[in-house]
């Protein structure tokens, strides 16, 4: 299994990105995606239909922890409730993180959603993580091994700071990443000297997409053909060689 | 085996999971009602050896992409095999049917869940005989115990809907059981290190009479993350002797809690907030705290922001209770623990509960003794702790009869003579002083 993780500043384009990765991928293999931003839209950029988030079935095992039958054990109830929310979709399943954690004690669902992620993910040909930038999820409900970060930026100084940033906190996270990589998305005066001071490798450009744009503002799935979508699989070519 | 067996059975199939793409049949499912596996004891002599009974449609027979009611009936018996272990047998049934390549199985009870994949049906599993033989082989040399086995599958809901219904009862019956079960009924206890990136000497020991303090793992769930992963956070504790039947010590507690503290923590008394009572991670639902004024305890859950009787809110209290100390006085625990028999047993249990906040009051009421109920205060009462005082002896609080013994010293006029040299000389004069103290010493001049 082949992990990749996307990230970066809010805005840049990662949801898109990560959707552009994952149709790119199934090409190729099965894909188990996620969604770990709070604010979940890859399912509505994949055309996904989702019937329930990991954050949702978290909060009903807290509520509901002392309500369960004694013998029908947490482990297995949350294991079922995974599966039960997966979105199943043509080449790629979808499972949505959701909701931020509130003020309750984590350590035994997170503990359990990590085994059941972890064990989910080895079904897959690829798995690609769409991140929120403080890769909470990636540190706390999960374990896989990335193999591939890729951050996005659009060009300002902010989407740089955010991206070294980011890389920081994957070096003290440990260096589970194998290569760190930066997209520059939809600039139109690419600053490649900029990007590549941040530290990150330099891996290459997805130009402005006005079909992309169109359907991000109609709030409508990723069209199947499309300018960024071509740029994606030369990007994801040199990834997959090295 | 008559025939070569199809597919291969390995611990590697765990976890393997079809994807709708793959699946040849879905059986049981959120979109089947009905759906049950179910294991029960019998006598010797009413279990065919081996036999594996097929009661309606077969693999074979089913549409590709259907979905169908299903049952596994597990049957079995052995000398050894009693009522109590049906549930731990039946908790098997995921473990060995995942160990079937391209069969999924998820869930419990009657949620159950499973998959057969388009492969695994192509290389001729189309049959749930060979199910049936996979898990007889496992059960028999997995659980020795086992000494007979048959095995039921049914998939027409004539036959599961009436089945499924009446499993509920035995399940509800097994749950009562379980719910009854107390820590001198086992030989295991659990512990549970999952806090220790927060609190680095805290441990929790988990009996079926002490839930963890998150509230969230109970002895049947540490015992099935204990074999899961028996090097994992959650780790079984041979319970060992009792060596105090009123605090509740056991060596086998006291030799966990030493060695996950590395030393810090030596004894655990299981069922009191005095002497050495458990450590308290960070993740506590609430936190009993002792309030020396009405020699009583109160209690505080984490969602109640405003103040206690004792004038600090939960936030000061976790602070104190917090971080893996042993403390005297201060203790967090679950809210379900007040439903524990043994809830502050050593102690004097409800008797000795005092104030609490009105959401939790209400949450546990089926918890506290009836007759007690109205004895304690909470926020709308009052948080001042004089006013507790008054109220509780209103009331006739059973605490009240603790305060009797106390000390008072009641006196007009009372001279005091400084013990210490740098007063010496001086001399002391209370006025209409009462003077509370836990131990009075007069000595002769």
């Amino acid at each position: 299994m082949h992990a990749f993780a996307v990230s970066g500043k809010g805005g840049t384009g990662k949801t898109v990105l990560s959707a552009l990765i994952i149709r790119e991928l199934t090409k190729k293999g099965v894909v188990l995606a996620i969604d770990a931003d709070a604010d979940s839209n890859l399912p509505d950029v994949l055309g996904a239909e989702v019937e329930g988030t990991v954050g949702d079935i978290r909060e009903e095992l807290l509520q509901k922890k002392c309500k369960l039958p004694p013998e029908y054990t947490k482990d297995v109830w949350l294991e079922g409730k995974t599966y039960e929310i997966l979105s199943e979709n043509n080449g790629f399943d979808l499972l949505v993180m959701g909701r931020p954690e509130g003020p309750e004690c984590y350590c035994m669902v997170n503990n359990l959603l990590r085994r059941i992620i972890d064990m989910l993910s080895q079904n897959y040909d690829y798995t690609v993580i769409d991140s929120e930038a403080g890769l909470e999820h990636i540190s706390r409900r999960t374990t896989i091994g990335v193999q591939d970060m890729v951050v996005v930026a659009d060009g300002s100084q902010q989407s740089f700071d955010t991206a070294s940033r980011i890389k920081n906190l994957a070096d003290e996270l440990g260096a589970r990443f194998d290569h760190i990589y930066l997209v520059l998305n939809k600039t139109k005066t690419p600053d490649i000297k900029r990007a590549e001071m941040t530290g990150l490798t330099f891996l290459g450009l997805i130009p402005y997409d006005p079909d992309i744009e169109k359907a991000c503002y109609n709030g409508v799935p990723l069209p199947e053909h499309s300018k960024a979508a071509a740029s994606v699989h030369e990007l994801l070519e040199k990834i997959l060689q090295r | 085996m008559a025939k070569e067996f199809p597919v291969e059975i390995g611990v590697v199939y765990e976890g393997e999971r079809i994807r709708k793409d793959n699946m040849r049949v879905e059986l049981g499912g959120t979109k089947v009602p009905y759906k049950a596996e179910l294991v029960q004891s019998r006598a010797m002599d009413e279990i065919e050896d081996g036999k594996i009974t097929v009661k309606g449609r077969d693999l074979k027979d089913m549409e590709e992409g259907g979905r169908y009611p299903f049952v596994i009936l597990v049957e079995v018996a052995g000398k050894e095999v009693e009522k109590d272990l049906e549930a731990v047998i039946e908790r098997r049934i995921h473990d060995f049917s995942n160990y079937v390549e391209g069969f999924m199985h998820v869930n419990q009870r009657y949620d159950i869940w499973c998959r057969v994949s388009k492969k695994s049906f192509q290389k001729g599993f189309d049959s749930f005989t060979y199910l049936g033989q996979a898990l007889i082989k496992l059960f028999k040399a997995e659980l020795p115990i086992i000494e007979k086995i048959q095995i039921t599958f049914m998939t027409e809901e004539e036959d599961v809907k009436p089945f499924a219904e009446n499993a509920r009862e035995i399940y509800e019956a097994r749950d009562a059981r379980a719910r009854a079960l107390s820590d001198d009924d086992v030989d295991e206890f659990y512990g549970c290190v999952l806090c220790q990136s927060f609190a680095p000497t805290h441990a929790c020991a988990i009996t079926p009479d002490r839930i963890s303090l998150c509230g969230a793992i109970n002895w049947f769930d540490g015992r099935a993350a204990a074999r899961v992963d028996p090097k994992g956070p959650n780790f079984k504790i041979e319970k060992g002797e009792l060596i105090d039947p009123e605090k509740f010590e056991y060596t086998g507690i006291n030799k966990m809690i030493k060695e996950k503290s590395l030393g810090e923590n030596e004894r655990f008394w299981l069922h009191t907030m005095f002497g050495y009572p458990h450590t308290s991670c960070g993740c506590f639902e609430a936190i009993a705290f002792f309030i020396p004024e009405v020699d009583g305890i109160g209690i505080c859950h984490r969602n109640y922001h405003g103040e206690t009787v004792i004038g600090v809110p939960f936030s000061t209290l976790a602070t104190q209770t917090g971080g893996g100390k042993q403390l005297d006085g201060f203790l967090g625990i679950a809210i379900e623990y007040m439903r524990s028999p043994k809830f502050f047993k050593t102690d004097g249990g409800w008797n000795r509960i005092v104030w609490m906040p009105k959401f939790i009051k209400e949450q546990v009421q089926d918890a506290i003794p009836e007759e007690l109920y109205d004895k304690i205060a909470t926020e709308e009462i009052t948080t001042d702790i004089n006013e507790l005082k008054q109220f509780l002896e209103e009331k006739e609080h059973p605490v009240t009869e603790r305060w009797v013994e106390e000390a008072v010293l009641a006196a007009e006029e009372l001279e005091v003579i400084p013990m210490s040299e740098a007063f010496a000389g001086t001399r002391l004069i209370l006025k209409n002083a009462r003077i509370h103290a836990d131990k009075v010493i007069i000595r002769r001049r």
